[in-house]
């Protein structure tokens, strides 16, 4: 046997069959024909002296259009036609690839028996396959359960919208003293059961879409441990003593020092509450509870000891934390509040545990880390923020519902009717004039008939969504132009739920259940924008059918062409006590708010510079202050723009309108203020008006 | 005696193999077995005016690990769009596929089936997909491998539609 003999054979024996091309689709084998290529094409091919391949294989036939091109470009490489699988006359199948080539100017071509490869490659790919499948499997599943979950929120959230709702008209109105407590309580556990469903979405979604991203937003970064612990026993204390058992904040722990951790309030406040919770069920009579935090250094540790049975001697820790864990003895409800602890402290990077004190009783703890310097200090700026706005922790602190400082003409659209009578209610008590209606298309149809301040649109509403309501009106304004104003209600509340609404073309976002104040705040804080919008451009503002709405009252231009005093008494009334109030609140919080909005500057945060610069901006509105208020205006749209560019200049601009206004509001200060001034003005405008009163 | 090639098209897992393996040789098997390059069946059908060979190309399902070589489309004479109706990607994937095809290769008659119908309780596309592309004038069927359900009847459909032209 020569040598190409041997090598041809050796081709054969390694699954490799060689073909020249002669043209017009004529083979001519090279070597021995394989007897595995004559088990797929027939011993008539085998013996044949020249073969037409693509009459053999439809999938070779298809091939040879490609490598008579490759072999025309007179290419040095390879052409491969990829894997194709070849039936035998007895059935079985082949897995085969050709290879086109040229080898000393003649037109190979190569067919290679891949049996050995296939089944390895065969293998890989069902692999990663079948790991693709369960994974996408498995993005399905945890997507049903978060819809479900998402269900239950918004269900869970109609009913307690209501409740809140009753709650809030029942504290404007006169209150008896003997039952103002129990409304307070009411309304202040309807406050933690929100915050609670608002945990359970996030905290649960969060955790089922396996985001195992450590910490949550910056706002939620520092927590005052002591505090949340003071307000859990405030909170609880009721149910407790109900039981005959003494719930007391640790006698030992000294308030006044700084007991700040990294965490947030409101989750806080729920795993002091699941803990508390917990203690209750094991808690004798006549027995007493203690929550505390300790100082461990780095870190705080806080707890709560009960003076009950004890854990088990064999109780796992990590089956007591364990979801859907539930006590042998006097169980919880679902076995998800443990759970739920131990997920968000070990989230923020913290422990949790349970022990059995040498006293007697459990003491259930977890520990975080102590907060940054940092954090420390923005978070005091925020508290002092929220103190200023009569926004303590986010709770309602507020009392009453007070009179707004203009009439706003407010459209709420919502199908529940329990919900739009209780905010229809709410922002009349206001002094608001406010028309319902139960779906988006009726929504249009008022839009219609008259314009609106502020439209409060619920999400899902029957036949016309409060979505596809809110494209009609914006492809409407894109045809005849001006703004409607339209807030999202939404029983969901996530910041994805947010950000998805506000994405649609909402102007701004509000969950249910909604507190009065936030309410109030929101919808005045637009129609403001509104007002503004309209004081600089110079016509009021379009409905969105193009029909004119009532003129709102213009800012001053300046100074010289109105007093402070003369706008306040136009645009508030005859209320010195009140403009006083305002004026001295003003002085005393504007240099805060100009600060916060120099920090973003500095640290170039584009969010909180737009924040700042808006809620300064809504401060000096009140005022009437046109160029001062359209300098904060320019801030703000840099931050929500995200560019700071000239944001330094801007701010001077800011800083000296603000010096001026200052200045101005210097003459209405106690004393300055003139009540003739103000009854002659007020004098006037019930003049002016047919049926005017004084 | 004509031939005719059809291609099977659709993404990964959608039972393509399993939608031949039923009209070619009457069976089904529950394992999914993921195929790697194009598997090449035949089978004789009657239509209206003769017999035709039907060459059926199984492709291999496109996904991240493989994507479909256009040149294996070359002389095709229609093809059978195939989605998964328990995964909605499936579906997406093949509306965008029979896009791809439309514009690479041309407009060739061909069946959109939603296979796994059997599944129904799983069914992960909206009521009403297949009224909307219908109106487009597309074949759409609600098939399934493991039952039979319209298997044979898309082969015959396209095969009569490939012989009358």
């Amino acid at each position: 046997m020569g040598n190409n003999d041997i090598f041809e054979s050796f081709l054969a024996e390694q699954g490799f069959a060689l073909f020249e091309y002669l043209g017009d689709g004529l083979f001519r084998p090279i070597g021995k024909f394989p007897d595995w290529l004559e088990r797929i094409w027939g011993t008539d091919a085998a013996r044949a002296g020249m073969v037409r391949l693509g009459e053999l294989s439809p999938f070779l036939e298809n091939f040879l259009f490609d490598a008579e091109e490759f072999w025309k470009s007179k290419a040095h490489s390879t052409l491969k036609s990829g894997n194709w699988t070849e039936s035998g006359a007895n059935g079985g199948a082949t897995p085969l690839e050709a290879a086109a080539l040229r080898i000393d100017s003649r037109r190979i071509l190569m067919v290679q028996n891949f049996s050995a490869a296939f089944a390895e490659q065969q293998r890989w790919l069902q692999t990663a396959r079948d790991s693709l499948l369960e994974h996408e499997k498995l993005m399905r599943e945890i997507q049903k359960k978060e819809i479900l979950l998402h269900c239950i929120v918004h269900d869970l959230s109609q009913p307690l919208s209501a409740m809140r709702g009753c709650f809030n008209c029942l504290t404007v109105g006169d209150l008896p003293d003997d039952l103002r407590p129990f409304v307070e309580t009411g309304q202040r556990e309807s406050y933690r059961q929100e915050q609670m469903i608002r945990s359970v979405l996030e905290a649960f979604s969060a955790d089922l879409a396996g985001q195992q991203a450590k910490g949550d937003s910056g706002s939620a970064a520092v927590v005052d441990l002591a505090a949340g612990a003071r307000r859990v026993v405030e909170s609880f204390s009721a149910a407790f003593s109900e039981k005959g058992v003494r719930l007391q904040l640790d006698p030992t722990m000294d308030l006044s020092r700084d007991w700040l951790s990294v965490g947030d309030a409101a989750r806080v406040d729920r795993i002091f509450g699941n803990l508390l919770e917990n203690a209750m069920r094991y808690s004798p009579r006549s027995t007493t509870v203690t929550v505390g935090v300790e100082d461990k250094g780095n870190s705080l540790n806080a707890f709560v000891d009960d003076e009950g049975p004890g854990l088990p001697k064999d109780q796992s820790q990590d089956k007591l934390f364990a979801l859907f864990a539930k006590g042998k003895d006097r169980p919880g409800k679902a076995g998800l509040g443990l759970y739920f602890c131990k997920m968000t402290v070990e989230r923020w990077g913290g422990k949790i545990g349970a022990e059995n004190r040498t006293s007697g009783g459990t003491r259930f703890w977890f520990r975080l880390a102590r907060a940054s310097a940092e954090a420390k200090a923005q978070f005091q700026e925020t508290q002092e923020a929220k103190s200023a706005k009569g926004d303590g922790a986010g709770a309602p602190t507020r009392k009453g519902v007070g009179k707004a400082l203009r009439t706003l003409r407010i459209l709420v659209a919502d199908d529940t009717e329990v919900n739009r009578e209780l905010a229809m209610e709410l922002l009349k008590k206001r002094g608001h004039a406010v028309v319902g209606v139960e779906d988006g298309r009726s929504a249009l149809v008022a839009l219609e008939k008259q314009p609106f301040d502020v439209v409060l649109m619920d999400e899902v509403m029957p036949g016309m969504s409060g979505v596809d309501a809110m494209r009609a009106i914006r492809k409407r304004e894109a045809a005849s132009g001006g703004h409607q104003n339209i807030i999202g209600l939404t029983g969901n509340a996530t910041k994805e739920d947010e950000k998805r609404l506000i994405d649609a073309g909402m102007d701004a976002f509000l969950s249910k259940p909604f507190d009065m104040h936030r309410l109030f705040d929101l919808v005045e804080s637009l129609a403001a924008d509104v007002q503004l919008a309209g004081a600089k451009v110079g016509p009021a503002v379009t409905g969105p059918a193009g029909a004119e709405s009532q003129p709102a009252a213009p800012l001053r231009a300046n100074a010289s062409t109105e007093s402070v005093a003369k706008y306040l008494a136009r645009t508030i009334g005859n209320n010195p006590k009140l403009i006083q109030s305002l004026v001295k609140s003003f002085l005393a919080d504007a240099p805060k708010k100009l600060s916060d909005v120099h920090r973003a500057i500095a640290h170039q945060d584009a969010e909180k510079l737009a924040f700042a610069a808006h809620a300064l901006k809504g401060a000096m509105a009140v005022f009437g202050a046109a160029e001062a208020v359209s300098s904060a205006k320019s801030l703000e749209a840099m931050g929500r723009a995200g560019s700071l560019q000239g944001a330094s200049e801007g701010f001077q601009v800011l800083e000296a309108r603000l010096h001026e206004l200052e200045e101005e509001l210097q003459t209405v200060k106690p004393g300055a203020l003139n009540k003739a001034n103000l009854k002659t003005t007020a004098s006037a405008r019930g003049a002016a008006r047919p049926g005017g009163k004084r | 005696m004509l031939k005719k090639k059809i291609c099977m098209i659709g993404t990964n897992a959608v039972g393509k193999t399993s939608l031949v393996r039923r009209f070619v040789h009457c069976a089904f098997s529950e394992t999914y077995e993921s195929n790697i390059g194009v598997k090449m069946e035949k089978k004789v059908v009657k239509v209206p005016a003769d017999e035709v060979t039907l060459v059926l190309w199984d492709l291999y399902g496109e996904d991240k690990f493989q994507q479909i070589q256009m040149s294996y489309l070359r002389g095709m004479d229609g093809y059978l769009l195939v989605a998964d109706s328990t995964r909605r990607k499936t579906y997406d994937d093949a509306l965008a596929l029979q896009e791809k095809v439309t514009r690479e290769i041309g407009k060739f008659p061909f069946v959109f089936l939603l296979n796994k119908c059997d599944l129904a309780n799983q069914r992960d596309i909206e009521t009403g997909a297949e009224g909307a592309l219908e109106q487009r004038g597309w074949q759409v069927r609600q098939s399934s491998a493991k039952t039979g359900q319209h298997v044979e009847e898309s082969f015959l459909w396209l095969a009569n539609e490939m012989t009358a032209k």
